[in-house]
């Protein structure tokens, strides 16, 4: 009896616990099927009728189109030159030696740990403006790129895994190191640029201050997280909680179904990477 | 010959991360060391004033309440994630039916932008249209809306939306660390009698130790850094209720249209309350990590 009770309240706290954090992605979900007077009057939890027009008028009218659009091609181009980026420098710190490289990897490390926010910021921005980068998205990319020390020492530990009997049998064959990188390295590297490419996708899919502050006067480069809450400001706003709801899902469903797919990995590299 | 051949490959193999990251990385903290000691408000002309932006920001109540607020934020941010994430961590360690289910459904807000996690729960706390004062006031829980993002609340309101999106993410840290321990030492345990709240308490936290100074020490700075969620949710208001010391630095280098607090741009001092506050995150580590070894020591 005592057991049953005690093995109950498990239970119970589980099940709150789980309703708490499913809640408000729910109702983003179910409220984006709302019309937005429902979601203002009432509090029932399912819609009287399902309706798609919101996503539709999100998409077009609110321009989520091109926010997806633009979402979609940061974390793209910023995966693809994170992964090139780290994937080289992990293969010279791995297999070269070179005066400096202690100080090279010290210098990830550092970046990892200072903490100075909101302050690069400025003159990252300032750099870009320069370069004339701050008219595309091009500046964000590459700053996020340049952050990439956490991807940097991921793949230095896979790369650690890869027999280096291998590149020196290529070396043999007339292999220079640029081939025996591409030909035999990149490919044996590809569960440690998977995982590398789950974070850095992740990380630029969800980043919100660079593309803020980059696209402040360029309502057309807006990415999703920008251009949702921008939705928030509206002189609109209070009367779009609906469209909030249909962007917000627009936003989290494709890492959602990313994540569900690739969810032992993520789970168990998000752990693993504690280790390390 | 060979190894300088070798070399110039190694050096041509880092050149794209080691330029990235002195031009974008390195650079920008050297700016902000220069600036600290300018008077420039990011346009006309700037002008060295050496130690001032020091004494102006020792004056700055705006800043020591950010400050203050700041430790109130990562405190209740703490009291309520790693208890309960330590907790679940525990359960699910355990050989629970759905327990795959369940871990995927905790770790799931992580995968969510914080800003967009702040959009959503404004929908859900707004006073004047949010659905939970409508649900509250529907089941008469409530008799009139109450004011979540207002003075009163919006603190502790910041603070769960903060450890919502963050519980899974040291629940899953905690997770990895209970892998470690050796489930034999639990079954010799029990053998010899012991209790589960006996295993918890001398095997399973000890065991846990470095795992949890390590959490501990990640959690603090997080929520020390963090002000994305907090900027998009309540912009630092109302009347400076939620204002933190980077959301406080943000505003001194972008203008900010906010009701709240209205900041002039100011690159120089700017500089200077970034750095502060830095070095106010680098202590609190510090201090931390004294600390828990201290705390070692004794065990």
């Amino acid at each position: 009896m005592y057991a049953f009770i005690q093995r109950s309240a498990l239970w119970i706290f589980l099940l709150v616990v789980a309703i708490v954090t499913v809640f408000p992605v729910a109702m983003a979900l179910l409220g984006s099927f709302k019309t937005n007077a429902e979601i203002v009057g009432g509090a029932s939890l399912l819609p009287q009728h399902w309706i798609g027009s919101n996503y539709a008028d999100a998409w077009k009218q609110a321009h989520f189109s091109t926010f997806s659009w633009n979402s979609l091609f940061v974390s793209t181009a910023t995966t693809i030159g994170t992964l090139i980026v780290t994937a080289a420098a992990a293969y010279a710190v791995d297999r070269f030696e070179f005066a400096g490289k202690k100080l090279y990897v010290g210098l990830q490390a550092a970046t990892m740990f200072i903490a100075i926010g909101a302050v690069v910021l400025r003159p990252q921005f300032q750099l870009m403006v320069k370069l004339h980068l701050h008219t595309s998205l091009w500046g964000v990319i590459l700053i996020l790129i340049s952050a990439h020390a956490s991807i940097f020492f991921i793949l230095l530990s896979f790369m650690n895994g890869i027999p280096k009997e291998l590149d020196q049998a290529a070396l043999m064959d007339g292999c220079n190191p640029f081939t025996t990188f591409w030909r035999i390295i990149l490919p044996l590297l590809g569960p440690g640029l998977g995982v590398g490419a789950l974070f850095t996708f992740r990380a630029a899919w969800n980043e919100y201050l660079l593309p803020f502050v980059f696209t402040m006067n360029s309502p057309k480069l807006q990415t999703l997280t920008v251009g949702l809450a921008g939705l928030r400001y509206g002189a609109t706003a209070a009367a779009q909680t609906n469209l909030i709801m249909a962007g917000a899902c627009l936003s989290i469903l494709p890492l959602l179904l990313v994540y569900v797919l690739a969810n032992r990995s993520f789970m168990q590299m998000t752990a693993g990477s504690l280790k390390g | 010959m060979r190894t300088m051949y070798r070399k110039h490959f190694a050096y041509s193999f880092i050149a794209p991360s080691l330029i990235l990251t002195l031009v974008l990385g390195v650079y920008p903290i050297g700016w902000a060391i220069r600036y600290m000691f300018y008077d420039y408000k990011g346009y006309g002309q700037e002008r060295f004033i050496g130690l001032e932006n020091f004494t102006q920001l020792a004056h700055d109540s705006q800043f020591w309440e950010s400050v203050f607020n700041t430790f109130v934020y990562a405190g209740g941010k703490l009291l309520l994630t790693l208890p309960l994430a330590l907790i679940l961590a525990v359960i699910l360690n355990t050989k629970l039916r759905g327990r795959q289910l369940l871990r995927g459904i905790f770790f799931m807000p992580t995968i969510i932008s914080s800003a967009v996690i702040a959009v959503v729960f404004f929908t859900i706390f707004n006073s004047y249209n949010g659905i939970l004062n409508q649900f509250l006031l529907k089941y008469g829980v409530i008799s009139q809306k109450v004011d979540w993002l207002g003075p009163d609340h919006a603190m502790l309101t910041t603070i769960i939306v903060a450890a919502w999106g963050a519980v899974g993410n040291y629940m899953l840290l905690f997770l990895a660390g209970l892998q470690n321990i050796p489930v034999d030492m639990y079954e010799s345990s029990s053998l010899d009698g012991a209790n589960k709240r006996q295993q918890f308490w001398y095997i399973t936290l000890p065991m846990l130790g470095p795992v949890l100074q390590m959490v501990i020490m990640l959690a603090i700075i997080t929520s020390l850094k963090g002000y994305e969620s907090i900027m998009v949710l309540t912009e630092g208001g109302p009347v400076g209720k939620t204002e933190v010391m980077y959301l406080y630095v943000y505003k001194l280098f972008f203008p900010v249209s906010t009701a709240s607090t209205v900041l002039d741009q100011q690159f120089g001092y700017g500089s200077a309350v970034g750095f502060v506050t830095a070095l106010i995150v680098g202590a609190v580590t510090l201090v931390y990590t004294l600390m828990s070894r201290k705390l070692n020591r004794m065990y």
